[in-house]
């Protein structure tokens, strides 16, 4: 975060009067654009900066010649006649070339920022695929086969080189802590943003391109973490999901990759401690509050706690191989549907429904149950009986199981 | 038909200027016609302000659930469409109507009967676009509307087919209004009123006729498109047909940037009456900001692709349009400063006109500068779809384009209606709308900066954002309240006003010679002009006297000899333009309303047969029964 004070205090002492009324907002600003964690996000806040204080002294000088205008030239009584100038060419000429040199002032780094920031990533850059969805993201690391969604994790230090699609319409891919934003546009020819983080953290990301009813509740989460996490995190995510039933653990899906990373054993539904340096996910306890989401759980919607208490994740398992869920969501070894996010490892996201509410049993029952009403315009039907176009006709106790099944997919 | 009811409302003055609804639906009068055009376009800056005020209640605070996710984004696609096409234009095209024909000297438009057609297509555009409202089916694509969000696959619902609708009888609308001015305004100028002699009002709106006739055509083509896909299946942007959809956002923008000048530049031109008028000094660089108006109009053909520079065009194009872009500030600022060169060492009278227009002054400033930040393609790429542009361009629209046109609306009052609005409300009205306007807008630069992402129905807790929102929504309620009392001060002043005079502000353009209201031949005799200010003496105008008394009076208006007993003759007043429009719009309904060819086919005849009958019908009625 010193980054972020450094820049604090850059704007606050070159503006004070101008931003005073915002600087009392700048309590905590988890997702400013101000000390931005990459050398992408350096370069577009240098040019920030350097447009800000221009643009502070032309905004206090016009404001100042106008306020002197409007005091020292007002209407006075028994004035005469003011001197009927027409113009004055030497001014005209002035005020031309003034805004002149001060764009030359901007454009030159400017367009050198262009060339330097969409230049060709560094090589050996970590690959990530981005594909954007009505209303969530699906991210893919092809060099280590891994499939996941709304939480992306990044190792400090490599570059990382998006390759952005979109699945429908446009979407704009945009970590305000890490990078400036890029849209995500075509279906099969990809967009490119490469950034290289630098420091550890978990960042907030947004879809900043409206994009339909949810276009709000398409957020994400970024965890830049040390490359020994990060390896740790590649090795955890290709092994096969965390609880299997009746069968043998699936074996990992590729072993290609050369991380060199020992494979963890798949973990049990037990929260890692924060103490694990070798943990594969930051544990939910270390989060910092403006990632846990509060969103309000939706009017009308109740579930019986009761059965949450007796949940059992093996019946839940049984449910899940036999439901629809299957025809849209993979968990390797068990399902390939391909409409959802990936729910191989979905027990060891911090959030569901990106990033729109916190991944507990409470938030998962309830999401199971209704997905359309806790995320407007979701796809997902409701599973639970009774409900109009329910795909599942479950009670409280089979979506239990379901939601305890998911959770224990760490 | 026409002329046997056109004929009573030219029988005598009581009938031509008190005349009842008739006289409004039938009215070729150029001024008739800006007043309508002034109180709609007034009613749906009410009506946008209601969405808008609403959308601040629901982001007051975070995980806001006044209004549902589909509610909110119909109401910002609403906002922005009704601002720009029902608010803002009209009511610069309120002025194009009520000044232009004033200002050059001339007794009416070029095309009285097509300019009645112009604002009746603009009121059926508009209703036609709102009454979307009643099925809860408003359209909701954003105002830019990008594909593919705006195609049958991922939009199915009738939203998007109000807005292609709407917005193409808008459209049509603006054009016919934009042909008619520049006839106008080149063929109908009084003897000795030169180009370089019009006044800056004249010469903006001249301008903005040229961009309009030139960038409507690109989105009539862009929607027409749509409309394609969307009734008719064609696949313009249908991507499973392998459409880009970037084509959409290229069109769209290679009209939308020239749209914001033509939003602004009526803006600049009202200012730039106001202000030589109150300071009693006349516009400084009078040749420079004719050129000026010129340069952004061209250069604004050439900038568009910077509301694109996160779509991935590539450095070199990046570059070109950060340069143009970039260059465009530069005759803008020319503006600003030659504003401030006519303030400077002149006589300034604080009325309210003036006061809205040192506001656009002022604020319009915030808005370049921070337009120009975004031409700066890496930083724009933390700052586009932020609030950060939604501070942008409120500044630009409602510090720019709205203070302008409320400094035109107190200037041009007294003209229009003969009596003054009331400067006590008016400057309660400007301060409350300075103060609301800061408040509301201002605090959008942080939570853009602090990464609040636009048009987004609701935002979480603990993000930073919420100190801005808290005092965003606060402003708007003050905005609000402001209105209100502009509201009731117009509606208010309007019978009851004090009586303004000839030319209350001793103002040097010749619209000021003629009586208050015009008659309807505005001239009794064409004025031979001499000068750029011909009501100010060469050796400049005295001091302007104290305010004229605020109170309102009942006493009626002077009356003045008519058209009939000065034999001048005068255009037709015909309800055919109306019809014609009628006719058009039910085309439409027919054809939004469950595909209804018949209903087409029936609206398609009265269009035709009332566009027959409206070309039969002679222009002036001596020729025919006198």
């Amino acid at each position: 975060m010193t980054g972020l004070h450094r820049a604090r205090r850059f704007i606050s002492a070159a503006l004070t009067p101008v931003f005073v009324l915002g600087l009392a907002a700048c309590t905590g600003l988890p997702n400013t654009i101000f000390g931005a964690h990459s050398e992408v996000g350096h370069a577009e806040d240098r040019l920030t900066y350097l447009l800000l204080i221009l643009g502070g002294i032309v905004f206090v000088l016009i404001e100042g010649a106008l306020i002197y205008a409007v005091v020292r030239f007002r209407a006075r009584p028994n004035a005469s006649t003011p001197s009927q100038t027409h113009g004055n060419t030497k001014l005209e000429v002035t005020w031309t070339l003034i805004p002149a040199v001060i764009l030359a002032i901007i454009a030159v780094p400017s367009i050198r920022t262009i060339f330097e920031t969409e230049a060709t990533a560094a090589t050996g850059a970590l690959q990530v695929e981005v594909i954007g969805h009505q209303w969530w993201w699906e991210f893919r690391y092809p060099q280590y086969k891994i499939v996941t969604a709304n939480e992306l994790y990044l190792p400090v230090g490599r570059t990382a080189n998006f390759s952005l699609r979109t699945d429908d319409v446009i979407h704009s891919f945009w970590i305000p802590q890490l990078a400036g934003k890029r849209d995500v546009v075509h279906k099969d020819r990809p967009n490119w943003l490469w950034f290289t983080p630098d420091s550890i953290g978990v960042w907030n990301g947004f879809c900043a391109e409206y994009c339909g009813t949810s276009h709000s509740n398409m957020r994400f989460r970024v965890f830049t973490v040390s490359p020994d996490q990060f390896k740790a995190w590649v090795a955890h995510q290709q092994t096969g999901p965390a609880f299997a039933v009746a069968a043998p653990a699936p074996a990992p899906a590729d072993t290609g990759k050369k991380t060199g990373a020992t494979p963890p054993a798949p973990v049990a539904a037990v929260a890692l401690t924060s103490a694990d340096t070798n943990t594969a996910t930051v544990p939910h306890a270390d989060l910092p509050k403006w990632t846990v989401p509060e969103t309000p759980l939706p009017a009308g919607l109740s579930f019986d706690q009761n059965a949450i208490a007796k949940a059992d994740p093996a019946r839940g398992a049984q449910i899940f191989k036999t439901a629809a869920c299957i025809g849209c969501h993979t968990i390797q070894g068990v399902s390939m549907g391909i409409i959802g996010p990936n729910l191989t490892h979905v027990g060891s996201r911090t959030t569901i429904g990106a990033a729109l509410y916190p991944n507990d049993m409470k938030h998962l029952t309830m999401w199971i149950k209704d997905a359309r009403l806790m995320k407007p315009g979701s796809i997902m039907p409701p599973m639970a009986k009774g409900l109009p176009e329910s795909m599942g006709m479950f009670d409280d106790q089979q979506i239990a199981d379901l939601a305890a099944y998911l959770s224990s997919l760490k | 038909m026409a002329t046997t009811v056109a004929a009573p409302s030219l029988a005598g003055p009581k009938h031509k200027y008190e005349g009842g609804l008739w006289s409004w639906l039938s009215t070729t009068d150029h001024k008739k016609i800006g007043q309508l055009y002034l109180y709609t376009a007034i009613s749906w800056f009410v009506i946008g302000g209601i969405e808008a005020a609403i959308m601040r209640t629901q982001l007051y605070g975070p995980n806001g659930r006044l209004v549902s996710a589909d509610t909110y984004n119909q109401l910002f696609t609403m906002h922005g469409t009704t601002m720009i096409f029902m608010a803002i234009m009209p009511l610069s095209a309120a002025f194009f109507n009520l000044l232009i024909p004033l200002q050059i000297g001339a007794r009416d438009v070029a095309f009285p009967r097509l300019n009645a057609f112009s604002y009746w297509l603009f009121l059926a555009g508009s209703l036609f676009m709102n009454v979307s409202w009643f099925w809860h089916a408003a359209p909701d694509s954003g105002w830019f509307a990008y594909a593919p969000l705006n195609t049958p696959q991922f939009n199915p619902g009738i939203n998007m087919d109000f807005w292609v609708i709407g917005l193409q009888i808008l459209g049509l609308s603006s054009l016919a209004a934009g042909f008619n001015f520049i006839t106008t305004i080149i063929n109908m100028r009084a003897p000795g009123m030169h180009f370089m002699r019009m006044p800056v009002f004249t010469w903006s709106a001249f301008v903005t006729q040229f961009l309009i006739v030139l960038a409507f055509p690109i989105i009539t083509v862009a929607v027409t498109f749509l409309l394609f896909d969307r009734f008719f299946h064609t696949t313009f942007y249908e991507l499973s047909a392998g459409a880009d959809p970037l084509l959409w956002q290229h069109l769209f923008w290679l009209f939308g940037h020239p749209e914001v000048y033509i939003l602004i530049l009526p803006a600049f031109g009202l200012v730039s009456e106001v202000l030589p008028t109150f300071s009693r000094k006349p516009l400084f660089g009078y040749p420079v900001m004719v050129y000026s108006l010129i340069l952004i109009a061209t250069l604004g053909f050439g900038v568009w692709a910077h509301h694109m520079f996160a779509v991935g065009m590539g450095p070199v194009a990046d570059s070109i349009f950060s340069v143009t872009t970039m260059l465009i500030a530069i005759p803008t600022g020319v503006k600003i400063f030659n504003w401030l060169g006519t303030m400077w060492g002149g006589n300034i009278s604080f009325r309210t006109a003036t006061l809205f227009a040192v506001g656009l002054v002022c604020l319009f400033t915030i808005g370049g500068i921070s337009g120009v930040m975004h031409s700066s393609p890496p930083s724009d790429l933390m700052q586009t779809d932020s609030y950060f542009i939604v501070a942008h361009f409120h500044y630009v629209m409602f510090g720019g384009s709205m203070m302008g046109l409320f400094a035109g609306v107190y200037y041009y009052f007294p003209k229009i209606t003969g009596r003054m609005l009331n400067e006590t409300l008016g400057k309660w009205h400007f301060w409350l709308t300075f103060i609301g306007m800061n408040l509301t807008f201002f605090p959008m630069h942080f939570a853009g900066l602090n990464g609040m992402p636009r048009r987004i129905w609701s935002y979480d807790a603990n993000q930073g954002w919420d100190l801005d929102n808290h005092i965003s929504t606060i402003g708007a309620y003050i905005i609000v309240i402001a209105t209100a009392i502009f509201l009731y001060n117009f509606i208010r002043s309007r019978g009851h006003g004090a009586i303004g005079g000839n030319n209350p502000w001793d103002a040097p353009t010749i619209e000021w010679s003629m009586p208050s209201p015009p008659p309807a031949y505005n001239f009794a005799k064409i004025p031979n002009v001499t000068s750029r200010y011909p009501m100010w003496p060469a050796t400049g105008p005295s001091p302007l006297s104290p305010p004229v008394p605020t109170a309102g009076t009942d006493q009626p208006l002077p009356t003045h000899p008519t058209a009939d007993q000065l034999g001048i003759p005068m255009p037709t007043a015909t309800i055919k333009p109306l019809i014609a429009t009628i006719g058009l719009t039910l085309a439409f309904v027919g054809l939004i309303w469950h595909r209804q060819i018949p209903i087409v086919l029936l609206g398609a005849a009265i269009f035709i047969a009332s566009l027959y009958a409206w070309v039969l019908t002679p222009l002036e009625p001596e020729h025919t029964e006198h």
